[in-house]
């Protein structure tokens, strides 16, 4: 880990620097540009993070080496923009080793693109178009690592299920012979934040809140396929979640998802007589939070649905419960409790069997901020999986980021 | 002696004691003004405006001497409301308590790592009592900001001096009540710049002090 310590020794002496402070907020004040009377405000951010990893085989998570440990260096941009009162729009851009971290070159990419349009002043509704993150859920308005108190991703939304989309299993034994080695083939029950491609409407009545899309691509689908370059709008996919707000320390929320999974090249080797659409991933979540003080916490619940070719529907319970208390201006510390089950099937020999190895992870991190725009993030986490040759796998994460 | 009577004497007594008072009166040349912020809104259910005003540039005046400690504590307020502090740049005493209503309908979480005073107020809401406060006990300068809205500033300025002011947005001020003596009058513009000139006042003197 040597040349992780070299790498992360100049940033730490950055932060220390009282002049950063200073010198960072007068860069985001030359990004902010103004035209047309002012009726036109862009404001250009970004973030620089650099990421390392350690951990034992299979890789956890979104990581894709073979190796022990990964470093992830990575550029993100954000462009946010406003025209009158009504027209919003922003842009992502990032530049690092993919989506999902591995071994490949630095490479950019775009990962969201929007438009808003949103004529009441009261925010009972807006119309959205674009590449964006889903509506699912409670993480992804905090996915970004300002507002992530881990380096990772909760289970639901990075841990690879026995699904895949871009073949269809001949039988039940090939189904329930999940290979780790190839986890790349397979599919969680929601890819991270999901930017897909489509449209959204959302908007707030009272403490009720609400968002409905209608998108390419469902919550499973991979990072090649959201663009719409890549996957059209024959077989949309719909979600909505229905958010309620007693006061402003109580957040809850019911979210739910159909969608038909398989990618379109597996259309030849469907059974016979069905098509794309008639396998479909069902998603249903309940979502929750709390605010108050120096405290808060997150929860989430996903039961979801496939209807597997050959195999029937099979079935999933993934959840997390995330809390983050800050001990001092500076420093703050969190858990994370995630698991995921899942239901029998038939192996086609006469007995039944999960259709992949339970699993749960403990992730505990923290963090601290050197300054407003600097901050630091150690992860360490334990995971167990039935069946599993070791009685847990441990993973360390260290994440540093710059904003600007 | 009736109420009348008591009311003239006292008239004339405050008469007697502020023309015994200088004043400075001046202008400080203000730098351009400071570009809005646009506010993120990728993740937000609910969209209102995404442009948030900020002041025009201003100045603190104020007189650097030496003077006795407050009699007694002194608080003031400085309020968030429609996602921006009501004032951008707060000159206070040292020592003084300053509290955060949140006049908003939403959570904010008002932090600062600056060296003169670092403090997180964590998540409240417009209804939390006590209002949330912090005194500030060192001289310098304290950025504020929202965790929650990362677009939010605010700028205190802790000075020894029970004597100081803000300039209007042209860069006009009138600081009254001045005792007399030798003084150094300074004009904080921006984190970087600070202007002096020293000045001798006498009793009833009206100074004027431009700072170009």
């Amino acid at each position: 880990m040597k040349w992780v310590r070299a790498a992360l020794l100049p940033l730490v002496a950055l932060a220390s620097a009282a002049a950063a402070e200073t010198w960072l907020d007068q860069v985001e004040e030359r990004l902010t540009f103004a035209a047309f009377n002012g009726h036109l405000h862009s404001r250009l951010s970004g973030e620089v993070s650099l990421e390392a990893y350690q951990f034992q085989q299979p890789a956890p998570g979104f990581l894709f080496t073979s190796g022990h440990a990964l470093f992830n260096p990575r550029l993100a941009l954000f462009l946010d923009g406003h025209c009158g009162e009504n027209l919003t729009g922003f842009v992502q851009v990032r530049a690092d080793r993919g989506f999902d971290p591995g071994n490949g070159r630095l490479r950019l990419r775009l990962d969201e693109y929007a438009l808003r349009y949103a004529p009441w002043s009261d925010g009972r509704a807006s119309l959205q178009i674009g590449q964006f993150a889903t509506v699912i859920g409670n993480w992804v308005a905090r996915h970004v690592s300002r507002d992530n108190p881990f380096v990772s991703a909760p289970l639901p939304y990075e841990n690879m299920t026995a699904i895949y989309d871009r073949e269809v299993p001949v039988s039940r034994q090939e189904f329930l012979a999940y290979d780790p080695t190839e986890k790349y083939e397979y599919n969680p029950i929601i890819w991270g934040p999901a930017y897909g491609t489509g449209a959204a409407v959302s908007g707030r009545f009272g403490k009720f809140d609400y968002a409905v899309e209608a998108k390419n691509t469902g919550p499973s689908a991979r990072p090649e396929a959201w663009p719409i370059t890549h996957t059209g709008f024959e077989r949309p996919a719909f979600s909505a979640r229905v958010g309620y707000r007693p006061d402003l320390r109580w957040k809850f929320g019911v979210s739910a998802s159909d969608s038909s999974y398989l990618h379109g090249t597996t259309a030849p080797s469907l059974p016979r007589g069905t098509t794309l659409r008639d396998f479909r991933e069902r998603l249903f979540a309940q979502d929750a939070a709390f605010a108050w003080g120096h405290l808060q916490v997150w929860a989430e619940l996903f039961e979801t649905w496939f209807e597997v070719p050959r195999v029937g529907t099979v079935r999933t319970i993934a959840g997390y419960i995330e809390t983050k208390y800050k001990f001092t201006p500076q420093c703050y510390g969190a858990l994370r409790w995630n698991r995921q089950g899942y239901s029998t099937i038939n192996d086609g020999l006469g007995s039944r069997q999960p259709w992949r190895n339970a699993l749960w992870r403990l992730d505990a991190a923290s963090g601290y901020r050197f300054s407003p725009q600097i901050d630091g993030k150690l992860q360490a986490s334990a995971q167990h999986e039935s069946s599993h040759r070791n009685a847990f796998d441990l993973h360390y994460a260290a994440q540093l980021n710059v904003r600007f | 002696m009736n109420d009348f009577t008591v009311f003239r004497l006292l008239t004339l007594l405050l008469t007697a004691i502020s023309v015994r008072c200088a004043t400075i009166e001046g202008r400080v040349a203000l730098p351009a003004a400071l570009t809005t912020h646009v506010k993120n809104q990728r993740y937000e259910v609910v969209s209102k405006g995404g442009v948030v005003a900020t002041n025009p540039p201003l100045a603190v005046v104020y007189l650097e001497g030496d003077f006795a400690p407050p009699s007694a504590p002194v608080t003031v307020q400085l309020a968030q409301k429609d996602l921006a502090f009501v004032q951008t740049l707060l000159p206070v005493r040292v020592g003084t308590r300053i509290e955060f209503p949140n006049l908003d309908d939403l959570y904010h979480n008002i932090f600062s790592l600056s060296r003169p005073k670092r403090f997180d107020l964590g998540r409240y809401r417009p209804e939390d009592r006590p209002i949330p406060s912090q005194v500030f006990d060192k001289t310098g300068l304290v950025t504020l900001r929202c965790e929650i809205h990362e677009h939010m500033r605010g700028l205190i300025l802790v000075l020894n001096t029970p004597h100081f002011i803000v300039t209007d947005a042209t860069g006009r001020f009138t600081l009254t009540g001045l005792p007399a003596g030798k003084y150094t009058l300074k004009a904080w513009v921006d984190s970087t710049t600070t202007r002096s000139q020293a000045v001798e006042l006498s009793s009833d003197s009206n100074l004027r002090v431009d700072f170009p």
